[in-house]
């Protein structure tokens, strides 16, 4: 009896073991933050006093933001701080980006980093969240915007092509996710203006709701988080699940959306306030909100 | 072969015993306090932070319900000062009569934990204030727990809720006086000389909401103890207790606006915007009728004049 246990138990613990090493391998973990951000924070050297001595003091020492990594080439980043627009900077043709925010009172702020791309597609928001120190300079860096990503059709056959496209850092290794009841992951490589494409058959789908996203690494070795996921059906047409949240048409989703959000809060007096259409706007909504906030 | 057979057939169940148990896909948050406990006397004020471990997972959205002692502690404050959650959707309200705490606000763009190297800590959702009461007898305890309806969603385009594991904490309150009691809450208001953060007014009108009429937005934090109150003032009025969006009363946007962030140490940041139209200028009004009535009288003198001539 006590050996049978002793089996059974065995059973039970090798099944768990088993199922964790599946989910490792197929990296199930599809929403953490991942890729090669890091953070230091550096105290300023103050520069020598001038020769001849006197009563010099010297000056005090700035606490500063620098944020640094790749967005896609010679496209507009802006920078987000606690959710408003801190500052719009312009990436090199190789899709560097570097700001600096000075005068910042030292505590916890949360930074969000978007681009659009060549097209005026918007990235999502990378965003983290930090503890600024008086006096230091923290610096961000390793940043690496996830790929913009469009698909141009939301319903066709099973059989025929979906194409997936975007951009991202020039020549950036690109890994196409599909989900359906299995992972399927393409890859292909981004051009030197950083444009990618890839043709995917969907034979293997079966009829139904499925999603695609992706996600970059670099040459330098700088890996993205995942980009926007975008539904798509096959066989049988399905209503359109999440709603713009964009509101006004203003083509940002800020405060003035939020406004709306807040005044609609309940049973929505405006439907296009519920995103996910579910007769009311709630924590939900407000979720999906900030998820696609540009400030 | 038989046996072999038998012996597959109850490994079957068991294996799939043993996928259930483990949870598929663990996209898991924790809500905890900090302290989770300790011993404090009568009189006592101190505070409660109430964190978030998001284990990995990116999320942008949290409710908190709390529920306290209500017959032994009295919950004085809600501090939200460095918390990670910049926008409100229901502000920090406490109920001391039912012992109820709750909130709920969000992160634009959202919040994945710490990230490497990161100096110091940013878990933050804000701080309970609480006073201790007297207690007759013995040393007792005060519970302070979440509540189920308490959630925590991802960050993933979907409002997804988070698989919920809360952490409640419990404090043990001495009968009687040792010392002079502390307060923790008092240094912190003391410490405190820094305004909340500038910030900007807008002007809009959209038939989304107050029928189309102009309203103002405005957002701000304060990273020391926390925005208490905004007031807003139109023009020469008085200073009124408001929220963002707040319908203006001037529709006419003949008047300079000010909006005033207040923190919890009574530090103020006080922020203008217009007037956006011109007032009208009555003062040529006035001037047309001076000249008029001017006009007037030197014709009817010249008359007068004439006629004496």
């Amino acid at each position: 009896m006590m050996k049978n246990f002793k089996n059974y138990f065995l059973l039970i613990l090798i099944s768990i073991i088993l199922e964790g090493l599946i989910l490792t391998f197929y990296n199930v973990q599809a929403i953490a933050i991942e890729g090669t951000v890091n953070i230091t924070a550096t105290v300023e050297e103050p520069s020598p006093p001038p020769s001849g001595g006197g009563g010099w003091v010297p000056p005090p020492i700035a606490t500063k933001v620098i944020i640094q990594g790749k967005a896609y080439p010679l496209i507009s980043v802006t920078v987000l701080q606690d959710g408003k627009v801190a500052t719009v900077t312009n990436a090199d043709s190789q899709a560097n980006f570097r700001v600096e925010i000075t005068d910042i009172t030292p505590g916890v702020w949360t930074f969000g980093v978007w681009a659009e791309d060549k097209k005026g597609v918007k990235s999502i928001t990378f965003s983290f969240t930090t503890n600024i120190i008086s006096g230091m300079t923290t610096t961000i860096s390793g940043i690496f915007l996830p790929p913009t990503i469009e698909i141009d059709k939301t319903f066709l056959q099973r059989g025929e092509i979906l194409n997936i496209l975007g951009q991202t850092a020039p020549q950036s290794e690109v890994s196409i996710i599909v989900n359906s009841p299995e992972e399927i992951i393409k890859k292909t490589k981004a051009e030197t203006d950083g444009t990618w494409f890839y043709g995917f058959d969907t034979t293997p789908l079966e009829e139904g709701s499925h999603t695609s996203r992706a996600k970059a690494t670099s040459l330098e070795g700088l890996s993205s988080t995942f980009s926007q996921t975008l539904g798509f059906n096959v066989g049988k047409r399905m209503p359109e699940v999440i709603q713009k949240t964009d509101i006004n048409g203003d083509e940002k989703v800020n405060l003035v959306d939020f406004s709306i959000l807040l005044y609609n809060w309940g049973i929505p007096k405006n439907p296009a306030v519920d995103f996910n259409s579910d007769g009311k706007v709630d924590l939900r909504d407000f979720s999906i909100m900030l998820y696609y906030w540009t400030g | 072969m038989k046996n072999y057979s038998s012996k597959f057939k109850n490994v079957i169940p068991l294996l799939i015993i043993g996928f259930a148990l483990f949870p598929a896909i663990t996209f898991a948050a924790i809500l905890y306090l900090d302290p989770s406990s300790g011993e404090y006397q009568p009189g006592d004020v101190f505070m409660v932070d109430i964190k978030i471990d998001t284990e990995e997972e990116c999320i942008n959205t949290v409710e908190a319900n709390l529920s306290f002692s209500q017959d032994i502690l009295k919950a004085v404050d809600f501090s939200p000062g460095n918390s990670i959650l910049t926008l409100w959707v229901k502000i920090p309200t406490i109920d001391q009569e039912s012992g109820l705490i709750s909130f709920a606000g969000g992160i634009p763009g959202g919040f994945c934990g710490k990230l490497p190297g990161e100096p110091g800590e940013i878990n933050l959702l804000g701080k309970i204030i609480f006073q201790t009461k007297e207690v007759s007898g013995e040393q007792i305890s005060a519970e302070l727990e979440f509540l189920e309806s308490s959630q925590v969603l991802l960050n993933d385009g979907f409002g997804t809720p988070a698989k919920l594991t809360t952490r409640g904490a419990v404090f043990t309150i001495l009968a009687e006086k040792l010392e002079t009691p502390e307060d923790e809450w008092k240094e912190e208001l003391e410490k405190d000389n820094i305004p909340p953060e500038p910030f900007k007014i807008e002007i809009h009108q959209t038939p989304e909401i107050f029928e189309g009429k102009y309203f103002i937005i405005f957002s701000t934090t304060d990273k020391q103890t926390g925005i208490d109150y905004y007031e807003i003032r139109e023009g020469k009025g008085d200073w009124k207790i408001g929220q963002s969006p707040y319908l203006l009363e001037n529709q006419e946007l003949a008047e300079e606006i000010k909006v005033k962030a207040v923190d919890k140490a009574g530090n103020e940041k006080i922020e203008t915007i217009g007037p956006i139209k011109k007032p009208f200028p009555y003062w040529i009004i006035v001037l047309i009728l001076i000249g008029g009535v001017g006009y007037c009288l030197y014709r009817k003198l010249k008359i007068k004049y004439q006629k004496s001539k």
